[in-house]
């Protein structure tokens, strides 16, 4: 049984390798992040998941100037690099795996879990970092916990999250949370269900903004059907869950980035959905409503700037999906 | 009397020859047909016309509406529809600032003293369109030997009027009904019936409604016959004794004939199962008010929308009938009371929205099926109360707030904006109305019309003045008009809290728009005079609805905090076929080449502009359902 339950750990040059049954990681040094995330057999990125700190201007953002005092998140949103990162084997910091430090190891390494931690600088100024750790279990669970650094000086922020780009476009979501599009500030008619949204709808807003957040959730499973292996002509539907870590968490599921998003002024103008962006939050601005051309949000659903923020979920195990 | 184009630059001229407005009742020749709501005495004209489209006043067919003038160029154009959106005219969206900024340097007749009527302006404006419409009907045999008036719903923005060739008459505010008697110049056989609708006039000014900007015959037009003896106008006053258990139902009629003016008048009052709750007799008079009262009477409410209807018969001397008029009757109370404004003696809290007319297809030429689908929504949402923003809507949309117990916040036509507000500042110095004896009788038209053709329907609660015209005398005498003749309803307006001076004169109610919550609360906690309602908050542009809560919280912790109306209930945006890919997008302000414009601030809807319901609607739901 113990073995069974062992991580393969692959101490590769570039990136860091973690298996078990019917999963299968990548961590690139190179790329600062997680680049792949295989499930049986299926890849579920696309690039490796960064910090998200912008959300496509809302006409309120808009209309009260918040959108250009937070300009510089969404610098950062596009632009923040993988500066430092550390790993630990069972608990235990090691010096960063590759040659001739991992001259060592063999093909055949195991552990109990394994944490890999990014930090990322951002391009604010001043600037701070962002860190993401990744603690990966035998059976594949992922326990990511992500911590913001306060910086005095540093504007409010749209929102603080992570976003995964995965490599085809999803066709559909289920989830554990309240029915319809909530924000911290408009959550209060929504219903704690669990729901099935097909696709993913972008809010048809007259110009395209911030939308499809989705606030207090316990878990939303993305399934696929299609995926870009060549090799691979198996249609079937199938599936990723996040869950939260002790704490509900926001998402939105889009087949858009913010930046994207923030282009267009015509929902037309928007590319072919090729994409799904599943963008998990730890916490995110209120939308406001008393006005559209100056009015704040409400100060209790602002995100500040300069204090810290941390938030945790899981990406699950096989022996559990 | 000859036509002049002058009038489109005198805003002392706004209706010539029109009928005098009146109760919005409808006429039938049996009992019958009043109970099937299809009238033998009225002929629509709606359909298709012929149609000819002019970029200016100089380029007008002139005398168009001649019988043998060569009309063999024109096109036709379906009656009710916006000009702009049969690919005539430019489309534009422009919030505040007037549509001709940018291009025209422009000052309201007299703004600037008595010495400025600025002649001209409309008339020889090079960029004032003109639609020249022709239609030829053939009376239906109901119609023949009687007399014969014509209502036009909604023509945008000045109109005149030919019918076989002999000029009828004149009328301006774009949705109001204008009703004109063609009696003397109708023919046998074949008439020729001829409008021509300018987009502008210096009603423009008192059009600035933020809203995309057309032109047109954009509701029905029908003819109507008078028989032998008509009912021409109708007022029902259905109120409530002190102890709401007895109703009072008073009804004063005022009777014409073609010839001598004599015969019956039967009234009848039925419940809802169809019982005769009353009925009287009487001899045909030019006036008479019959009276009663209703034991235990079935008050109406947003809960319990009962309708009584009321059934006026008239008789001509040989005892048979020649009019039915069927009406519904609701008896409920509207009072202010310790500062409170109750409903049939209970605090009233209005769940209220601000509903623009609009359809993404036609514009704010909306169908019967667009009204009972936003009738649903309300219903879906406790949605209670509406406000007609900024102009009289069609009149089936107040029988339906009878019938679904929607309280109405009727408001007539008229917003200044780009008088007194630039670029958010308030700058009054030359605003219009404002105190100028030249334009009082103009607002004051407007203000009659929307209350006698509207005074009978039991959802309308409040009369509003209009929407950001500022403040001044000619707003105080709308305010007059309004409490003079209707002493048993409450009056609205926004000016308000713009110019303190008049605040006594002009709206029974303190009304704001878009005041934060805890400014609200200051007002509410300093022993304030009146109610406070907010005509418009919770700006849903785009992504928004987000803080309800805080105007919610505020009607279990004060009394004369009463709700509001929030902006808005759709989107204005249109369906257009995208010119890259041919598919129907959705497209908005400044979509159209058209500048200056205001963009996506036409998208404040809580409904997209297909009537999809956004996102933010079931927050609505939620807390509209707290005291609903």
């Amino acid at each position: 049984m113990a073995n069974t339950t062992k991580l393969n750990v692959i101490y590769g040059d570039v990136t860091l390798g973690l298996s078990g049954p019917g999963f299968h990681y990548i961590f690139a040094y190179d790329r600062g992040g997680l680049e792949s995330l295989v499930r049986y057999g299926k890849e579920w990125l696309y690039r490796t998941p960064k910090p998200a700190f912008w959300r496509a201007t809302t006409d309120n953002d808009r209309g009260n100037g918040f959108s250009t005092s937070s300009a510089a998140w969404l610098g950062a949103d596009m632009f923040s690099a993988c500066t430092k990162i550390e790993v630990a084997v069972n608990g235990q910091s090691i010096p960063l795996p590759i040659a001739p430090e991992n001259n060592k190891y063999s093909d055949h390494e195991t552990a109990e879990t394994v944490a890999i931690k990014f930090t990322y600088t951002t391009t604010t100024v001043p600037a701070t970092t962002v860190t993401v750790e990744y603690v990966v279990d035998g059976a594949g669970k992922m326990t990511i916990n992500t911590h913001y650094h306060g910086a005095a000086g540093l504007p409010e922020l749209p929102v603080l999250g992570l976003r995964f780009v995965m490599p085809t476009a999803a066709t559909g979501f289920d989830y554990q949370g309240l029915s319809g599009e909530t924000y911290p500030d408009r959550l209060a008619g929504g219903r704690p269900g669990t729901y099935h949204v097909d696709g993913l709808p972008v809010t048809p807003y007259m110009v395209p903004q911030e939308c499809g957040m989705h606030m207090a959730n316990d878990w939303v499973k993305v399934t696929r059907a299609t995926t870009q292996n060549n090799a691979d002509p198996d249609h079937q539907p199938f599936s990723l869950t996040v869950s939260q870590n002790g704490h509900p968490f926001a998402f939105s599921c889009l087949p858009y980035t913010p930046e994207e998003l923030e282009n267009a002024t015509h929902i037309e103008e928007l590319p072919v959905a090729r994409r799904t962006v599943l963008t998990v939050y730890g916490a995110t601005r209120g939308v406001g409503g008393i006005d559209s051309w100056g009015a704040d949000v409400e100060p209790q659903y602002h995100v500040a700037g300069d204090s810290d923020h941390d938030f945790s979920f899981e990406i699950n195990g096989t022996t559990e999906a | 009397m000859k036509a002049e184009i002058s009038w489109l630059d005198d805003p002392q001229t706004f209706r010539v020859n029109q009928l005098p407005a009146h109760s919005d009742h409808r006429g039938y020749a049996t009992a019958a047909e009043a109970a099937e709501a299809k009238s033998s005495l009225v002929q629509s004209l709606d359909g298709s016309w012929g149609f000819a489209f002019s970029k200016d006043p100089q380029h007008r067919p002139v005398g168009f509406y001649e019988p043998d003038y060569d009309r063999s160029d024109f096109d036709r154009l379906a009656v009710p529809g916006h000009i702009e959106l049969a690919g005539y005219g430019q489309i534009q969206y422009i919030n505040t600032a007037y549509p001709w900024e940018g291009k025209h340097y422009r000052r309201p007749a007299y703004s600037m003293g008595a010495d400025h009527p600025e002649k001209g302006m409309f008339s020889t404006d090079p960029e004032n369109t003109v639609g020249s419409y022709v239609k030829h009907f053939t009376l239906n045999p109901e119609l023949r030997h009687q007399r014969v008036s014509i209502e036009f719903d909604g023509v945008e923005q000045a109109m005149y009027l030919w019918l076989n060739g002999h000029f009828i008459g004149y009328a301006e505010d774009s949705f109001s009904r204008a009703e004109f008697d063609l009696t003397p110049y109708l023919q046998d056989g074949e008439n020729l019936l001829a409008v021509e609708v300018f987009k502008h006039s210096t009603a423009a000014f008192l059009e600035d409604q933020d809203m995309f900007r057309f032109s047109g015959i954009f509701r029905s037009v029908r003819l109507v016959a008078k028989p032998a003896l008509h009912l021409e106008d109708m007022t029902i006053r259905a109120g409530v004794d002190d102890a709401f258990v007895t109703g009072n139902l008073n009804v004063k009629l005022a009777l014409s004939a073609a010839d001598k003016l004599a015969g019956a008048v039967k009234v009848s009052l039925f419940d809802a199962t169809g019982n005769v709750v009353w009925t009287d007799d009487s001899e045909a008079a030019a006036e008479l008010t019959v009276q009663t009262t209703v034991n235990h009477v079935h008050l109406w409410n947003h809960h319990d929308p009962y309708l009584y209807r009321l059934e006026v018969t008239l008789l001509d001397a040989d005892s048979q009938v020649v009019e039915v008029v069927p009406y519904p009757v609701g008896f409920r109370r509207i009072e202010m009371k310790d500062k409170i404004m109750q409903l049939n003696g209970k605090r009233l809290i209005l769940n209220g929205v601000n509903r623009h007319e609009w359809d993404a297809h036609r514009g704010r030429a909306v169908t019967a099926a667009d009204m009972a689908h936003d009738m649903q929504v309300f219903h879906d949402n406790h949605i209670n109360a509406v406000r007609t923003c900024h102009y009289p809507d069609q009149d089936d949309w107040y029988y339906l707030c009878d019938q679904n117990g929607i309280y109405m916040m009727a408001e007539n036509n008229l917003e200044t904006h780009g008088t007194w507000q630039k670029m958010g500042a308030v700058e009054p110095s030359y605003n219009v109305p404002g105190s100028l004896p030249q334009w009082q009788l103009a607002v004051l038209d407007r203000a009659k019309s929307n209350y006698e053709m509207f005074k009978n329907h039991a959802a309308v609660l409040f009369w509003s003045l209009g929407n950001e015209a500022y403040a001044g005398d000619d707003i105080a005498a709308m305010d007059k008009f309004y409490h003079d003749a209707d002493p048993t309803r409450l009056t609205h307006y926004e000016g308000v809290c713009r110019n303190r001076v008049y605040e006594d004169r002009i709206s029974d109610m303190e009304s704001m728009m878009y005041d934060p919550p805890r400014e609200i609360e200051k007002y509410l906690q300093n022993d304030p005079d009146k109610p406070f309602v907010n005509c418009e908050y919770m700006h849903d542009m785009g992504n928004s609805i987000g803080g309800m809560n805080s105007y919610i919280d505020l009607i279990d912790k004060y009394p004369m905090y009463q709700g509001g109306f929030i902006w808005d209930y759709i989107d204005q945006a249109l369906w257009t076929k995208d010119e890259v890919t041919g598919q129907p997008v959705l497209r908005y302000g400044g979509d159209f080449d058209d500048r200056h414009a205001d963009y996506e601030f036409s998208g404040d809807g809580l409904l997209f502009a297909d009537r999809t319901p956004k996102p933010a609607l079931q927050e609505v739901d939620y807390y509209y359902g707290q005291h609903d």
